[in-house]
């Protein structure tokens, strides 16, 4: 959604300084109607830090202690506060499956999950399948089975593999892909995604 | 003896990165001191600003900086290329979801937050959105591509007189929805500039690289040597990242104006309107033949939306119509409606998509009202040389596509009668459709650099782009097939603008395009090579005559002697060798004709009772010249043969008339297939190179899947029901 959509015209309070002339002047007008927009420092009220909420998490096998806004999401918490940016943000709003993470062994969505309820939980994101060096079977599976173009959608669906195969879903083709399609693959490589699941859990069995 | 990786099923040699979350795709680039920009779009169709009150957002916390017309960042329009309106420099409103304010802030949250309290007010007029109504207009047209065209057999007076004197005709009209190429990874930049504004680093999807930091050098006023992108993964592309849209110049004037990088990222919603998208297009076509089948006129006139701000021209009938079948009479005319709606741009196979869906979904009218098998009719058409110029194709194989898959398929199953088929609530059918795309090369020069060294292994660079294509692997197997080394040892590079100017990620035209310059390149390290052999005085060549060497699978042999490449590179002291060469094509572009082929089969079942259409089975024959890395065409032919099943059946995003606005701005309104819609898709390639195009003879297949592809679920639709769906997409409630 658009923010100005949902923008408030007529919040009490707030002193409206029109920027922008009206009429058939508009056009040229604007460069002289410049009433302070961007050429004044504004005062910046930071948020307030009582109103952080202190997690404590495992990610990926290692304790976090973060004090996170109660309005983040997961997703830009691990993004952008933790570094880990191998989980994607392909729409922001549970529609893709980019973003998916594992929050204690269960598939979510981490745009749809906010930070401050992780706490005292284990999330796992793609950078943490792997032993070392040694790939997890689905990753292996992805690449010898090319279940991946762009691979931007890959750590989700890899993700999203993963808690499925261990969710008992993964039996036959038709359920695989019934259960995986709440990942969106635009280079569209589901059969291929299909082949590797089906390769890896019979190995991750 | 190395056995060359030409044609194998290579793994991506990326495939680790973006297996393990890795790979650094745009928003993924870190950088101290980052500013977080969020973009404000407008709500309205058309019209002007009249005022724009951005004093809560300004005062927000961690606001950093508020960009409007008010306090614009001075960004230029490129003439002719992208959209012809600079954001922010007026108060014109072009369409509806135009950019008109961009907020600055400590983090991304922030400026989003900020970003909604932004509240403009506007001066309305009515968009002009009906594609029905508004006035049509000539096409301009691309260069050596005419807008329209008339052939006429001797004698023949007109297209009307030629359909007039055919047995049958088949006249009927199409209509495709808008369509977005909902690239997995929303359009996202960083941008930083060094500590005194004279080399702008952009990290940024580009499909081409160069073009790309070029457009946004003009549009900041820079020179487009201090602009340098980096791109070297990118989350899809399909067309979307052609051109530069205004993210990036955006990002970057205020990144120099905030003396700190700052990245913008676009809302999934924002993408559907700040980047182009593919026209919606009506289009009408006249087929006249004789009761045997055999075509006598072919007339295809298309009606395609075409934004005031720009920029592509959509051209459904040039690679279809007017080279896929024999014809003595030939009409067709591209035309243009204005609208006030966002900017078009190429989507996977921009014209040839839709156009194939009108000219092979006829073509499937015209096998019912003749009688005559769907492959027969096309068998009975079949165009040796292109009709109305005569040109010969380099390399064509068409009929073999047919004839293996009609095998592969099983197509002899097939029953002409629709409804003839029922399994259970299903009634069950077939349907086929033609696949072309043209084969080309770039006419531009494509440079590749090859560095040899003293560990022997090579680097192959250029700066093309890997958008998911394979183009990362591609330049290593031709490296290695080049250099005669094993591929473990080759390392490849591109999407980065201080790599030699590589081939557009465009028009499927990188692999072919890349092919002779890697040999060149190959070529002149060798040279280089032999003559630090022959020179240096550590050498055992020394003072031999180059000739008197050959290099032959990683190895110089001459007088006796035979050293690898990293052993004489070892031994004279020297880290590397290299040599940047270019290619580009020759008289032979203009000789032929070149195009890929490929024919498709598919098998729906469609519910008796719901009117759920659902595609069961799909086989994909292609001609694609020589195949370099047989798992990446098989996954390239896959994706596009999904895109073209997304078109027929689920892609959709209807224009408000009233407002401008697009009924679809999320992924859950704009349906794109997910897995559970695509059932296991045969694909078979001839492997038959085209030795016209290039050494190895490797033509693109990037966009040839998605050609046909949607006419051959439409016609297996007709065939399972006997309702024939002309708009797309075909969705179960017009088939109750
Ligand atoms: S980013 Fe979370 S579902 Fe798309
Ligand atoms: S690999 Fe590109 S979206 Fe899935």
């Amino acid at each position: 959604m658009n923010p100005s959509e949902n923008a408030d015209d007529s919040r009490p309070g707030v002193s409206r300084r029109s920027v922008l002339g009206g009429g058939a002047a508009v056009a040229v007008a604007v460069p002289l109607l410049v009433t302070g927009a961007g050429a004044e420092a504004a005062p910046v009220a930071e948020v307030a830090s009582a109103d952080l909420v202190p997690i404590k998490v495992e990610v990926n096998g290692k304790p976090v202690s973060v004090r996170v806004d109660p309005r983040t999401t997961l997703l830009d918490t691990l993004r952008e506060e933790l570094e880990l940016t191998g989980t994607k943000k392909g729409c922001d709003r549970g529609q893709c499956g980019a973003c998916t993470v594992h929050v204690d062994g269960r598939r979510v969505l981490s745009c749809l999950t906010l930070a401050a309820t992780v706490d005292e939980r284990e999330v796992t994101t793609i950078e943490g399948l792997a032993r070392g060096d040694r790939l997890h079977p689905m990753q292996q599976a992805f690449i010898e089975r090319d279940g991946l173009q762009c691979g931007f959608c890959t750590p989700g669906q890899i993700m999203s593999a993963v808690g499925m195969v261990h969710e008992g879903h993964a039996n036959s083709d038709d359920e695989i892909r019934e259960r995986m399609s709440g990942n969106i693959c635009r280079c569209s490589c589901y059969p291929f995604i299909v082949d590797a699941i089906r390769d890896a859990q019979k190995v991750m069995r | 003896m190395t056995v060359s990786p030409v044609g194998r099923d290579i793994d991506r040699v990326d495939g680790r990165s973006k297996v393990t979350g890795t790979a650094r795709y745009s928003a993924d680039y870190p950088a101290s001191n980052l500013a977080h920009a969020y973009l404000v779009t407008s709500t309205i169709g058309r019209g002007s600003i009249r005022t724009m009150d951005t004093t809560a957002a300004q005062n927000a916390p961690g606001v950093v900086g508020v960009y409007s017309p008010a306090n614009p960042l001075g960004l230029r329009l490129v003439p002719g290329i992208g959209e012809q309106y600079a954001p922010l420099e007026d108060t014109q409103i072009r369409f509806r979801g135009q950019i008109i304010a961009m907020v600055v802030a400590e983090s991304s949250r922030q400026a989003r937050d900020a970003a909604g309290l932004i509240s403009p007010t506007y001066d309305e007029q009515p968009p002009r959105t009906s594609l029905a109504d508004e006035p049509r207009v000539p096409a301009a047209g691309p260069p050596g591509h005419p807008p329209s065209a008339l052939v006429l057999a001797p004698g023949v007076a007109s297209i009307e007189a030629a359909l007039a004197a055919s047995d049958v005709v088949v006249e009927a009209s199409f209509h495709q929805p808008m369509q977005h190429a909902v690239a997995m990874e929303p359009h996202a930049v960083l941008a930083e500039w060094n500590s005194d504004h004279t080399q702008l680093t952009l990290y940024s999807g580009a499909q081409l690289p160069h073009t790309a930091a070029l457009g946004a050098a003009i549009r900041l006023g820079v020179p487009p040597t201090a602009v340098r992108l980096i791109t070297p993964y990118v989350g899809g592309a399909f067309g979307s990242r052609v051109i530069p849209w205004y993210d990036a110049p955006l990002a970057a004037a205020a990144a120099r104006q905030l003396n700190r990088p700052v990245r913008l990222v676009l809302a999934r919603e924002q993408v559907f309107t700040v980047v182009g998208h593919r026209s919606a297009v009506n289009q009408t076509i006249k087929l006249g033949a004789s009761r045997g089948g055999v075509l006598n006129a072919v007339s295809h006139v298309s009606d395609a939306s075409m934004p005031f701000v720009g920029y592509r021209q959509m051209q459904p009938a040039v690679d279809t119509s007017a080279v896929l079948y024999k014809t003595p009479n030939l009409h067709f005319d591209q035309r243009h409606v204005m609208l006030d709606v966002p900017p078009t741009c190429a989507m996977r196979a921009p014209n040839e998509a839709p156009g194939a869906f009108a000219l092979e979904t006829a073509m499937d009218e015209l096998a019912v009202a003749t009688g005559i098998d769907p492959v027969e009719l096309r068998q009975r058409n079949y165009a040796t040389v292109v009709p109305g110029t005569g040109l010969r194709w380099s390399s064509k194989h068409l009929d073999d596509c047919y004839r293996v898959g009609v095998r592969r398929f099983g197509w002899s199953a097939r029953r002409a009668e629709p409804r003839s088929r029922v399994d259970g609530q299903w009634l069950v059918g077939m349907g086929m459709a033609t696949a072309i795309y043209p084969g080309n090369r770039i006419p531009d020069p494509v440079q590749v650099r090859v560095r040899l060294r003293d560990d022997d292994t090579a680097v192959v660079s250029s700066a093309t782009a890997d958008t998911g294509t394979g183009g990362l692997t591609m330049l290593a197997i031709t490296g290695a097939h080049g250099l005669g080394v094993p591929l473990r040892r080759v390392k490849s590079e591109l999407g980065d603008t201080n790599l030699p100017p590589g081939a557009p990620a465009v028009g499927s035209m990188a692999t072919a395009s890349t092919v002779p310059a890697v040999e060149a390149a190959v070529n002149a390290a060798v040279a280089e090579l032999i003559k630090v052999a022959v020179t240096d005085p550590r050498s055992p060549w020394q003072g031999a005559n180059s000739e008197d060497l050959t290099y032959e699978n990683g190895h110089l042999r001459g007088r006796g002697i035979s050293m690898s490449f990293g052993r004489l590179l070892t031994t004279v002291g020297r880290p590397s060798v290299e040599a940047t060469a270019a290619a580009q094509p020759g008289p032979e572009a203009t000789q032929y004709e070149f195009h890929s082929f490929g024919a498709h089969f598919c098998e729906v079942r469609v519910n008796r009772y719901t009117g759920e259409p659902r595609v069961t089975r799909f086989t994909t024959v292609v001609d694609v010249g020589r195949v370099v890395n047989a798992q990446a065409v098989r996954s390239q032919i896959v994706g596009g043969v999904i895109f073209g099943i997304g078109h027929a059946l689920l892609e959709d995003n209807p224009l408000e008339l009233d407002t401008g606005r697009l009924a679809a701005s999320n992924m859950a309104d704009y349906m794109v297939p997910v897995n559970a819609d695509i059932p296991a898709i045969d694909v078979h390639w001839l492997d038959r190179p085209d030795s016209v195009l290039n050494s190895l003879g490797a033509r693109g297949a990037g966009e040839l899947g998605t050609v046909g592809s949607a006419a051959a679920v439409g016609n297996a639709i007709y065939n399972a029901t006997g309702t024939r769906i002309r708009s797309l997409p075909i969705t179960l409630d017009k088939l109750l």
